[in-house]
């Protein structure tokens, strides 16, 4: 859990000097459920509309950040692979619920890059008009 | 008191009937806005809520028919319902032109929904309160 990735919600937007529009949660783990990937496509879909949005992996969710996902015994696609392509779809961040890593043992060299830590809190979710759940 | 300020809603409805409450708690909303003189634009069926869409859905005739209880509420308020194409198709529900798309035997769409992409849910969270029923699991 490294404290300089910890940004603190005011420092994190004035830094970017912009109030994001949606913030899509994703609190199942990956592969069990498919609301996590329902939440994804509704990113992209924001993305691809131009309009702002975010993700924010939270308690059993942060499963999806994950380095090293081998899901071909079960038959599906990596969520690893999903994601990868967030940024490229112009979701503008990838969020983690910093508490819910410590739990989940996902140390910084676990998740994968491009991933901010964050405390989920009233101040961090003020920084978004919307807030919503996949599922 | 008489100056309650109309709002204009989109319901998305993620739970599916007959394994979460969701569409019922929904309608519930739907019914009592409508009666309130509030607006619902559209609704919306996502992931599992898809289901409320399908016509070939019969419970036993003792429990409420929510397919038909919310086509009935959505056709008599002349509100447009879309169920997510990606979603829909995932889980079996197909309208006629995605039948012949996927040359499949037959098409199970319940009037008035429609199939359509996730923009029409990007569209509402332009222009209206957009409310979420999940199934809560």
């Amino acid at each position: 859990m490294g404290g300089s990735r910890y940004l603190q919600q005011s420092t994190l937007f004035s830094q970017r000097g912009l109030i994001m529009t949606m913030l899509i949660v994703i609190d199942q783990a990956p592969y069990g459920s498919w609301s996590g990937r329902e939440g994804l496509d509704m990113a992209f879909s924001l993305a691809a509309f131009d309009q702002s949005c975010a993700l924010l992996f939270s308690g059993a969710g942060v499963n999806w950040l994950r380095t090293g996902q081998q899901p071909d015994g079960l038959g599906q696609k990596s969520v690893e692979q999903n994601l990868g392509a967030a940024a490229i779809f112009g979701v503008e961040a990838l969020y983690a619920d910093a508490p819910a890593c410590q739990r989940y043992g996902l140390a910084d060299g676990a998740i994968i890059a491009g991933v901010t830590l964050i405390a989920p809190d009233r101040a961090f979710m003020a920084g978004f008009e919307k807030v919503t759940f996949a599922g | 008191m008489a100056d309650i300020s109309l709002q204009t809603y989109t319901l998305v409805i993620t739970g599916a009937p007959y394994s979460s409450q969701a569409p019922q708690t929904a309608l519930d909303f739907a019914r009592a806005a409508v009666t309130a003189g509030h607006r619902i634009d559209r609704v919306f069926l996502y992931g599992d809520g898809v289901h409320v869409a399908s016509a070939l859905i019969c419970p036993p005739s003792d429990e409420p028919h929510w397919p038909r209880l919310w086509s009935e509420f959505l056709a008599g308020n002349q509100i447009p319902a879309v169920a997510c194409i990606a979603s829909a198709l995932r889980r079996g529900l197909i309208d006629s032109g995605e039948q012949q798309r996927y040359e499949l035997s037959a098409h199970n769409i319940r009037a008035p929904f429609e199939i359509a992409g996730l923009g029409e849910w990007v569209e509402a969270g332009t222009c209206s309160k957009v409310l979420y029923f999940h199934s809560g699991a």
